[in-house]
């Protein structure tokens, strides 16, 4: 009798989607078998005969019998995801990877620092760490989006702005009227955090040139190179740590992160791209 | 190990006769070139025993060019003959990807179960053959059931597993004679080959060596190099350990499991548009670094066993051992 097969897709129905951006939707997704998943892995998605491709669930890794996934319209695959109706059904391997190890972040003060659609693993993580809200010191949200219109999930914001253990801070590159925020690129938000650097954790998702200039900056004020985690996007296909597509030195990416601490890959050239 | 005896003549016959239960692959040589065959009433009396080394590498038979594994895996008996050492051990790396237990290939597992491989000494050895270098020896060493040693027309086998003693018991040959070891004229074989495959590398570093010469190369030594490659993929596909590939959808979420490389385009090409490996010359020093720096690394397992066939097979002449010696020349 042969084990499971690794390679076939439980079954999700898609139930709702909701346009966040002209590029971004966020699927509303409810699993036909028992699903789990650690908030910091992620899952291949399968569109009957069309593709697949990996992304990371933005809701909270405590829930599982539903999961939001958000996607940034970008190539064939997520083109095809774009055009879905509510009612299709969609094939999902996994979860694949490490994911976050929360425990090393209790008790800390947990910088989180975000861009674009990588604001969507984080909301996962953010979600997912609200549920035990106590083990933390403080969680400080620093996001960053083009224009006030480019935030993903705007109405979730003035919740957390709401919360004792959110310190949430938002910059944009180009204000509109409205805007009484910063002003700027979004590590510039890390200049406006007041806490000991050098015994907190940060965490970093977002276009390359962010988790580069971002990576620096919690460098320079003093947060130490294993406790500043990244999400690094690579080419997948399997998600097993077979197929190869996913290979950065030692390591792939799919099995072994995607989230990887600086210091275990900071020797690797082209981290950044 | 258990050693046995038995005329050519008798195996071949008896060989033959299980064929209705197994499917029989063997090395048979055509138009100059040895390659794996079905095994039939016509050519059994051809397997070469003493012949080069087959074209198809062996991971061919776990790992196919295209497999559907939205389907139930295919579990069809198999006796694979005359399977070489570099090609065994490259199936440690494979065994270490597919078996993996946290995420165990069953495709690739039930193939594996099913098939006894019959290991032979290598005699007739290839000019680019240099399994030596990274110490391998050119006979069975791991993964065979039973190894094939001929000396004129008798064969010893030695019998490495309890899988390789059943298919013994069950050919049921009534001129089997057990044997206290292996005869010395095969010991003696075995070292001139040892000596002469040395001796035919002598110039090219071991695996170490080449992980610290690699280490050292800088963009413009693979931009000389990338000049001849024309990322045709040839290397890794007739490669016995590369095991990259890329799962393509069929209806019903079904996913075949296609061969990928690498060298070719795109490979590490993400949906927002950057790609590591966008220059030739990157996926061609990607190859050399995957192979003697973090697969050793990762799955403690050569990814070279020095089969020597991506030397054969490059279309644009490129030596990989000339590179790995430019690589390790001290300056
Ligand atoms: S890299 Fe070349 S010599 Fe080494 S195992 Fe592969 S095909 Fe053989
Ligand atoms: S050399 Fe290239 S194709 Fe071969 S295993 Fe390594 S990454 Fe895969
Ligand atoms: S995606 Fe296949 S090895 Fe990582």
């Amino acid at each position: 009798m042969p084990g499971k097969n690794i390679y076939k897709p439980i079954l999700f129905k898609l139930d709702e989607i909701e346009t966040e951006s002209p590029l971004i939707k966020t699927f509303f997704l409810h699993p036909e078998a028992d699903f789990h998943f650690k908030t910091g892995q992620f899952v291949e998605v399968t569109i009957d005969g069309i593709g697949e491709a990996p992304y990371t669930p933005s809701s909270s890794a405590t829930v599982s019998d539903r999961m939001e996934i958000t996607i940034m319209k970008a190539g064939y695959v997520t083109s095809k995801m774009h055009e879905l109706h509510p009612g299709a059904t969609l094939g999902i391997r996994g979860p694949f990877g490490r994911g976050y190890p929360l425990e090393k972040f209790y008790g800390k003060d947990v910088i989180i620092l975000g861009g674009g659609v990588g604001i969507a693993p984080l909301r996962c993580l953010i979600l997912t760490m609200l549920a035990e809200s106590e083990k933390y010191r403080k969680i400080h949200v620093c996001l960053g989006a083009k224009s006030p219109g480019d935030f993903i999930y705007k109405s979730w914001y003035p919740q957390l702005r709401a919360m004792e253990k959110i310190n949430l801070l938002r910059a944009v590159d180009k204000a509109d009227q409205e805007w009484d925020e910063t002003v700027g690129v979004v590590t510039v938000l890390l200049d406006k955090l007041d806490l000991d650097f050098s015994e907190s954790v940060a965490i970093v998702c977002g276009p390359p040139v962010m988790m580069k200039f971002g990576t620096y900056k919690l460098l320079e004020k003093g947060v130490r190179e294993e406790n500043i985690y990244l999400s690094m996007e690579k080419n997948m296909s399997c998600g097993l740590g077979k197929c190869g597509h996913c290979a950065l030195g030692d390591y792939y990416v799919c099995k072994d992160g995607p989230v990887f601490t600086y210091d275990q890959i900071k020797d690797y050239p082209d981290i950044w791209i | 190990m258990s050693v046995y005896s038995i005329a050519r003549q008798e195996w071949a016959e008896s060989i033959f006769k299980v064929s209705t239960e197994y499917a029989i692959y063997a090395p048979v040589e055509k138009f100059k070139t040895v390659d794996y065959e079905l095994v039939t009433a016509e050519n059994v009396s051809e397997i070469a025993y003493n012949g080069q080394l087959p074209v198809l590498p062996l991971k061919a038979f776990f790992f196919p060019v295209k497999e559907n594994v939205g389907q139930e895996p295919v579990a069809d008996k198999r006796i694979i003959i005359g399977v070489r050492n570099c090609d065994l051990m490259a199936l440690k790396l494979l065994d270490a990807v597919f078996l993996d237990e946290e995420f165990l290939d069953i495709h690739y597992q039930s193939r594996r179960e099913n098939t006894i491989l019959i290991g032979n000494d290598c005699y007739a050895i290839k000019e680019t053959c240099h399994c030596t270098v990274y110490g391998l020896e050119p006979y069975p060493q791991e993964n065979m059931d039973i190894t094939i040693s001929p000396v004129g027309e008798v064969l010893y086998l030695s019998v490495a597993t309890p899988k390789g003693a059943t298919l013994l018991t069950k050919l049921n040959m009534t001129g089997l004679r057990e044997e206290s070891e292996l005869p010395e004229s095969v010991q003696r074989k075995r070292a001139v080959i040892r000596e002469k495959l040395k001796n035919q590398h002598k110039e090219l570093p071991g695996l170490e060596e080449t992980k610290a010469g690699l280490l050292k190369t800088d963009a413009s030594f693979w931009q000389e190099y990338a000049q001849k490659c024309v990322s045709c993929g040839a290397c890794a596909m007739i490669c016995p350990t590369c095991h990259c590939f890329l799962l393509i959808d069929r209806q019903n979420f079904e996913k075949v499991k296609n061969w990928d490389t690498c060298q070719y385009p795109s490979f590490e090409k993400v949906a927002a548009g950057e790609d590591p490996l966008r220059r030739l010359s990157k996926r061609l020093k990607n190859r050399y670094e995957c192979k003697y720096i973090h697969k050793p690394e990762m799955f403690n397992a050569l990814a070279c066993t020095g089969c020597g066939r991506c030397i054969d097979a490059c279309i644009g002449k490129i030596d990989k051992n000339q590179i790995i010696i430019a690589a390790c020349k001290k300056d």
